[in-house]
């Protein structure tokens, strides 16, 4: 592979491809990635440097507000399509003895993209990959395990927010003696969520995830396993906070809604603008989960994010810290709960708002 | 303080601290300070009350009055409110021992009391304690720590029985179980596991040895059960055979690893006759079942359980395997079906059956690739589950028969219906019913596509423009599998390029969230936004708008399918 003319470097790869995203452009991206494969770049590189580079980037147009959910979903549909393509162009070998891996993504977790790159990348080093799909029931998982058995889980999602299902997977799999590696930026920057939900081990991408399966096919993979030996995920305050976020989230959207605008109060559920619903759907779903894992790094992280993200009719910057304060005031009997929204930046009490 | 008053004899305390607990009169016992200070009772854990022949308490020491608060030295000894002892005090016949229970502070406490000899009239003197004497008492603890020994042996049995089942018992898979049975096995029974299963015509083994990693395992067919004749007699006679000294021999020649070099011993498992299983130890912990030593039966014990636990769950795993394969194979025929590569038509579909562990369900779509037309058909069959897809299969392998016969929708759909109502008249079952929409696509080569449309008891389709604008396609019809004499009704719609046809099940407009049914409405309002998207991403983006909205409630079947005219060039679809 030569990095000096253009079609091959996948940096250059990468933006070529991005472009034909952002037009929408199937049967450009497919071209794009198998002229690549036909220059000689390996499928590892296509997929993981120039296609799952370029869903990343396109994340980043997305959190940034540049994309709407949409253009999103054209792109992944795309990327999916291109996947496809270049798995019939270039075939992974059969699978050697190595072993089985299900590649799920976790219940709610929707971009399947990410687990389906993993699950082509796997094949590709020697595993017979199973791909369950995006977002996967911890029961449809519990089925899988004990039909097929495989020898290790591998468990993808971008949102921490999904962190509580993480949990029910991780369990459904212990319960089969099946380790787990999870993967995807749910788990936090360094994997440290992934402990948090009782996983066996983390992976920053595939490639990694091929390595630290290669090194050892069975986990932990955490390095100090006394730590996830004994760790019990989400104590039980943690689990009960967070389940009564879970059970109270229609009714807390409402409330904050209701504090935030007071025109929308009282009116039936539709006049709360689904964009607004949809943002204070997410601020109870990563506070949950910030109880959960009992990070308060994980919620402040998601404030920080809505504060920067202008969507029109979704929560505004200047809303965030009353928010804060209704939803505290709603859940006066969540302890922990209540500490973490004191302590949120922009909140009264808490950090400042490091946006404005 | 300790010269203040007399103390035991140097002979009688060293006899008492040897036999302490069981003898700790304090025979030399002087007339106690009346407020039993402190002194060489003072250090007894056992309670010493020493009593006149009145009943007035003389001496106690701290052990005793811990016991008996209300104890007072120089009363008498009914004060203490225990009146066992009181009884015993005053009454010499009584009897020398006695237990109770007595009110306390700190709750009940359970007291054993003994007499002790009667003191003499002239205790003889004692030493004089000097300044920086120590004091000892020794008790014999041999007992009580075989006592605990036994006890710790036998709750670590226990736990290990414990957790095996805990760890077998989850597991329903044939070959993880028994990676499973030889893994907790090591090396708690044995150095060396190995396990060979016999389901059907495969063989399973696994083998598991101290130090050696990860449990090896392998397959072979039952067939070669004939290379290995005394691995086949124990295998499966029932406990005959297993003690056949070159089992191990055979053993080896079935799974290619070496005979373990020491003594080896082989168990039937016992697995209720679904399965033949076979364990066979090498280094075991317990030799055999006729040894009389108490620990050796016990070791014995936690081996015969063991397997015992093994055998149920390997019994389980493999009924499990047999129901699994059959739902697998089921699941596979009645699953909602691949989309074909159309040239001229986008397809997109999505599904998610109320059940999701079982993936089929009620709901159903199919699509098949013509040269002219491309035929479809989205429907649901009441009820859910496993019930509900069967009735769906006969439903889509129906259409599949007969529109081969009859293209035309508005004439197939009439068809159907007779069928289905055939069908149940044939099997005494209460009538099923069906709705269902089913067309055909035809592109017409200038980018547009004609369908033309039939409809059973079905939502509308809807139509959505490459405008963002949203139709309602003005169809109807009577219930499907009701009547003979049923009306369906019948529709064309012309698709331009961008333009897509929805065709959805209740499912979706019914989804039931924290507050209010999905409804059409949102339905509609939801369409524009997938305005210019491929089919795929507006089945896909829909699914998750309404999964959202249902917020982990339950819901019914949820199918999707959409025919789309693919717009002209690729284009940006429309920011919000």
């Amino acid at each position: 592979m030569t990095t000096t003319s253009p079609p091959t470097d996948p940096v250059a790869l990468r933006a070529a491809y991005l472009e034909r995203l952002a037009a929408s452009d199937e049967p450009g991206a497919v071209a794009v990635a198998l002229g690549a494969l036909d220059a000689g770049v390996d499928a590892e590189t296509v997929l993981l440097d120039v296609v799952a580079g370029a869903q990343r980037e396109v994340g980043d147009l997305w959190a940034a507000g540049e994309w709407t959910v949409v253009q999103e979903h054209v792109a992944t549909h795309i990327s999916e399509r291109v996947v496809a393509a270049v798995a019939q162009r270039a075939p992974a070998p059969a699978s050697s003895a190595l072993g089985k891996v299900a590649v799920a993504c976790l219940d709610g977790e929707w971009h399947g993209l990410p687990a389906r790159l993993l699950a082509e990348v796997l094949a590709r080093h020697g595993w017979a990959v199973e791909f369950l799909g995006a977002s996967v029931p911890a029961a449809q998982l519990a089925t899988h395990l004990h039909r097929a058995g495989p020898d290790v889980v591998a468990i993808s999602s971008s949102l921490p927010s999904r962190l509580p299902a993480a949990r029910r997977m991780v369990e459904a799999c212990h319960a089969t003696g099946t380790p787990v590696l999870a993967g995807g930026a749910a788990f936090g920057e360094d994997g440290r969520w992934a402990r948090a939900v009782g996983a066996d081990g983390w992976a920053p991408d595939g490639r990694a995830a091929a390595a630290m399966l290669a090194a050892d096919p069975d986990g932990p993979w955490f390095a100090d396993e006394a730590a996830t030996a004994t760790g019990t995920p989400g104590d039980v305050p943690a689990r009960e906070e967070q389940a009564v976020l879970h059970a109270r989230r229609a009714e807390l959207v409402r409330h904050v809604a209701a504090a935030l605008r007071p025109e929308t109060a009282g009116g039936p559920v539709g006049t709360v603008p689904d964009e607004l619903a949809d943002d204070l759907g997410h601020l109870v779903d990563f506070l949950a989960a910030a109880v959960f894992v009992d990070d308060p790094g994980l919620f402040d992280g998601f404030v920080r994010w809505v504060g920067t993200v202008t969507i029109p009719d979704g929560l505004r910057t200047g809303e965030v810290a009353a928010a804060l304060d209704a939803l505290a005031a709603a859940l006066a009997d969540s302890p922990r709960t209540v500490r973490l929204l004191r302590s949120a930046p922009g909140a009264h009490g808490g950090q400042p708002a490091t946006v404005g | 303080m300790e010269g203040r008053h007399g103390a035991p004899t140097r002979e009688a305390a060293e006899a008492a601290a040897a036999r302490a607990p069981a003898t700790t009169p304090a025979p030399g016992l002087a007339a106690p300070p009346p407020d039993g200070g402190p002194g060489l009772l003072d250090g007894l854990e056992e309670g010493v009350v020493v009593c006149d022949r009145a009943g007035v308490v003389r001496a106690a020491n701290p052990a005793a009055r811990a016991l008996l608060p209300a104890l007072r030295v120089g009363e008498v000894v009914d004060v203490a409110r225990c009146e066992v002892l009181a009884r015993a005090v005053h009454d010499r016949d009584a009897p020398a021992s006695f237990e109770t229970v007595v009110v306390h502070p700190e709750g009940e406490r359970h007291l054993r009391g003994r007499r002790g000899p009667v003191l003499g009239p002239a205790p003889p003197p004692p030493p004089e304690p000097r300044d920086g004497d120590t004091t000892w008492y020794l008790r014999d603890v041999t007992g009580e720590h075989a006592r605990t020994d036994t006890l710790l042996a036998a709750q670590e049995r226990a736990a290990f029985l414990a957790e095996a089942g805990r760890a077998l018992h989850g597991v329903l898979h044939l070959d993880r179980t028994a990676r499973r049975v030889v893994a907790l096995a090591v090396p708690r029974l044995a150095a060396g596991v190995t396990l060979v299963v016999r389901h059907d015509d495969t063989l399973t083994w696994a083998c598991a040895e101290l130090g050696g990693g990860r449990p090896r395992l392998g397959h072979a067919e039952a067939t070669d059960l004939a290379r290995v004749p005394r691995l086949a007699a124990a295998l499966t006679g029932e406990g005959a055979g297993t003690g056949d000294p070159f089992l191990a021999g055979d053993l080896a020649t079935l799974t290619g690893l070496e005979a373990p070099a020491g003594g080896v011993r082989a168990l039937a498992v016992p697995t209720t006759g679904v399965v033949d299983a076979l364990v066979v130890l090498a280094g075991p912990r317990s030799a055999g079942p006729d040894t009389g030593d108490a620990l050796a039966v016990a070791e014995e014990d936690v081996l015969t359980s063991y397997v015992a636990r093994a055998g149920a769950a390997l019994a389980a795993a493999a009924l499990h395997e047999e129901q699994a394969h059959l739902g697998a194979v089921l699941q596979e025929s009645l699953a909602a079906s691949r989309l074909p590569a159309t040239p001229g038509i986008a397809w997109g579909a999505a599904y998610r059956p109320a059940r999701e562990t079982m993936r089929v369900g009620g709901d159903f779509y199919e699509v098949v690739d013509g040269s002219e037309r491309s035929a479809f058909l989205l429907g649901d069959v009441c009820g859910k589950g496993i019930e509900a897809a069967v009735l769906s299969g006969r439903v889509r392998q129906s259409w599949h028969a007969l529109r081969l016969l009859e293209d035309r929708p508005g004439r197939l759909l009439p068809l159907l219906n007779t069928a289905l109502l055939d069908a149940v008249a044939t099997r005494a079952e209460s009538p099923r019913f069906a709705t269902m929409v089913l067309g055909d696509a035809r592109p017409l080569g200038d980018g547009t596509v004609v369908l033309r449309l039939a409809t059973g008891g079905h939502p509308p389709p809807l139509v959505l423009r490459a405008s963002g604008e949203v139709e309602a396609v003005p169809v109807s019809g009577m219930l499907v599998g009701g009547l003979r004499e049923a009306r369906f009704g019948e529709a064309e719609v012309l698709l331009g390029p961008g333009d897509t046809c929805l065709l959805y099940s209740d499912g979706v407009v019914e989804a039931r969230g924290a507050g209010d049914f999905f409804g059409e409405e949102r339905l509609a309002e939801t369409l524009p936004r997938c305005a210019g998207t491929p089919a795929a991403v507006l089945c896909e983006h829909l699914e998750q708008t309404v999964v959202s909205w249902l917020d982990g409630h339950d819901h019914d079947d949820i199918a999707m399918l959409a025919v789309q005219a693919p717009p002209h060039a690729a284009g940006v679809p429309p920011k919000e």
